[in-house]
């Protein structure tokens, strides 16, 4: 089950200084949401920014290829978002309740640019080559806005036997 | 832009990992990896079933999912909108899964991790291309419908089910670059499949066996479903199935007659494809490649294609020699025969054969066997005819006109093989003759007595 605010000691957020590390950069992220009739959807976000005291992540969105990931968003803010290392499983969920949609900030662009830069060298390092690798990341140059939310719930989801377990007990 | 689920088949080779949003009842979402998404048909597709995990429990509960899955050659990235309908346990399309998974699992050195439960069954409802400066055109590939059309036409020339074998396997080397290849055909009890041609191995295996749900090929024909599988899957590597059935108890006094199938040693692609007449199965087409991830979908279309094809054209060799065969007449020349007598022992049991304590054949065609040789070495006959033997009741032929043909196919090979002063020559349209060029002395061991 998720982690409710409730059960966390309240003055520690929920990323901590590693994790909030690892989701910004060499990851694939992925983001879901629901419409009113709870169908899911999802898009491929294009890097992410992690606020100072790491309650608050934004995610950069294309806007072309998300018409219903951020009509959903306007209807409501529950989103779900993993992050995963290519070269080593490493996956993490996090979900949160409250995700709404922002316009990007100055140095945004350069914040998507080195994510892209930095995914784009992690699957090399896996076997996917050009012109493959490039286009996975080339949405980048395409209108964005940015979906910033709390994490409220994050899991563990590396295979194996803790997959899905909440990632503290 | 809206794109047909046949047009994306090649997001489901499992090459790039595919992502699955779903939404609990309370209206979480949830977003995870997919190890496999299955190609069904157009409009289904089913996902493996390995661990209760919340993807599941979530569309048990709410049947809406999105699936997005990305295409190896381009990048594009395509959205799958899906519902669930049902999970299958048993089954073509769960035993295809499971024999895919293993091949994963393999791969990946997760074998114990791994195990299906279940096939999730999913119609497709939408399918939207999302992402994608389709940056690269597909990578040529050798068109498989010229390939098609010249090896119709090559099976068309054929007149003879041996002829016919053979040219399916030369076809698939030279049309289509696929170098390891055999077919197998289903034997009189119905519970095995016997090798009757093979290409690209050091050892024919003519004669080797393999029971029906054994390794790829063993699933194939007893689910009658096509199986491709892109890695090695330890689980189904056939030539450990087929040791493993010899080594249990109740076959070991079998060993002796157990002629090893042909196969790589580090088999990485596979696909069993079953040769069908309707729901008839007539036996196994196989094929292999030691390069991982060699056989596409679109292979394994030309192989099922391929396999109809030769199944017809084996039913109507069948039906048609059947009805032309000429009845056998005169005697043929005596044929000069010199050297030391071999020794050919019969033992009635299971009609196997020995020359000189070498195992040869059993079964219906070691029966048949030893009626020519009773016969030709009697005295009086040395010719004789396709029609006697299928009408001869002590061999006891099952009713079904493309076995016996099998049979001798099986019998002339092994003998070339084995026993070169044993010989079977043609000697006309259903008919032939056994050449013997050594002294041979018969013995038989009554039905009662073992080896």
């Amino acid at each position: 089950m998720p982690h409710e605010p409730g059960n966390m000691n309240n003055d520690a957020p929920l990323l901590d200084a590693a994790l909030a590390d690892f989701i910004q950069h060499h990851v694939s992220i992925n983001v879901a949401t629901r419409d009113a009739a709870n169908r899911p959807t999802l898009t491929r976000a294009l890097g992410c920014r992690v606020s100072p005291d790491r309650r608050r992540v934004t995610l950069f969105i294309s806007v072309p290829r998300s018409e219903e990931l951020l009509r959903d968003l306007r209807a409501n803010g529950t989103i779900a978002v993993v992050f995963s290392r290519p070269t080593t499983h490493q996956t993490i969920q996090l979900k949160a309740g409250d995700a709404a949609i922002v316009a990007l900030e100055d140095g945004d662009r350069a914040l998507m640019a080195a994510y892209g830069a930095s995914f784009v060298e992690e699957i090399r390092q896996i076997g996917y080559r050009d012109p493959f690798a490039s286009a996975m990341v080339s949405a980048l140059d395409e209108d964005a806005v940015g979906v910033v939310f709390t994490p409220t719930a994050a899991f563990v989801q590396t295979p194996g036997p803790a997959a899905g377990q909440p990632l503290r007990s | 832009m809206t794109v047909t689920l046949d047009s994306i088949r090649s997001c489901f080779e499992g090459i790039v990992p595919s992502v699955i949003a779903t939404c609990a009842a309370d209206g979480t979402p949830n977003v995870a990896y997919l190890s496999q998404v299955h190609f069904v048909d157009h409009e289904h597709v089913a996902l493996s079933f390995q661990f209760f995990n919340k993807t599941r429990e979530n569309v048990l509960a709410n049947p809406y999912a999105t699936v997005q899955v990305i295409a190896p050659e381009t990048a594009a990235h395509y959205r799958l909108a899906l519902r669930y309908l049902r999970t299958e346990t048993e089954g073509p399309l769960f035993e295809k899964m499971k024999a895919k998974l293993a091949g994963i699992a393999s791969h990946t050195g997760m074998s114990k991790v791994f195990r299906l439960q279940g096939a999730d069954v999913y119609r497709v409802q939408a399918v939207d291309c999302v992402f994608g400066r389709e940056s690269t055109g597909p990578v040529p590939r050798p068109s498989m419908l010229a390939g098609m059309r010249a090896c119709s036409r090559r099976l068309s020339a054929c007149t003879e089910l041996a002829g016919l074998l053979d040219e399916t396997l030369v076809c698939l080397e030279t049309l289509f670059g696929i170098r390891h290849s055999m077919l197998l055909m289903l034997d009189e009890s119905g519970e095995r499949l016997f090798t009757v041609a093979s290409r690209g191995y050091p050892e024919s295996g003519v004669g080797s066996e393999i029971r029906l749900g054994e390794g790829v090929i063993g699933v194939a024909a007893r689910e009658r479903t096509p199986i491709r599988i892109g890695h090695m899957a330890r689980e189904y590597l056939y030539g450990q199935a087929v040791r493993q059935s010899f080594q249990d108890g109740a076959m070991a006094p079998d060993l002796e007659i157990e002629i090893p199938l042909p196969g790589l040693p580090e088999s990485r692609s596979q696909v069993a494809v079953p040769l069908l007449i309707g729901q008839r199965l007539l036996g196994v087409l196989y094929v292999e490649s030691p390069q991982g991830l060699r056989f596409t979908y679109e292979d394994e279309d030309m192989l099922v294609i391929l396999a109809e094809r030769l199944a017809m054209a084996i039913h109507l060799i069948g039906q048609h020699t059947e009805a032309h065969d000429e009845a056998a007449s005169g005697i043929a020349p005596k044929a000069s025969v010199s050297g030391a007598p071999a020794v050919i022992r019969h033992y009635a049991a299971d009609h196997s054969v020995f020359v000189d304590d070498d195992y040869l054949i059993k079964g219906v065609a070691g029966a048949i066997f030893w009626k020519l040789l009773g016969d030709s070495t009697g005295g009086q006959r040395a010719e004789f005819s396709n029609r006697e033997l299928r009408l001869d009741p002590s061999l006891r032929l099952p009713d079904i006109g493309d076995n016996l043909e099998a049979r001798l196919i099986l019998l002339q090979r092994r003998l070339a093989e084995r026993c070169q002063f044993l010989r079977i020559v043609k000697t006309g349209r259903g008919r032939f003759r056994l050449q013997i060029d050594r002294p041979v002395r018969l013995i038989e061991t009554p039905a009662g007595e073992r080896r």
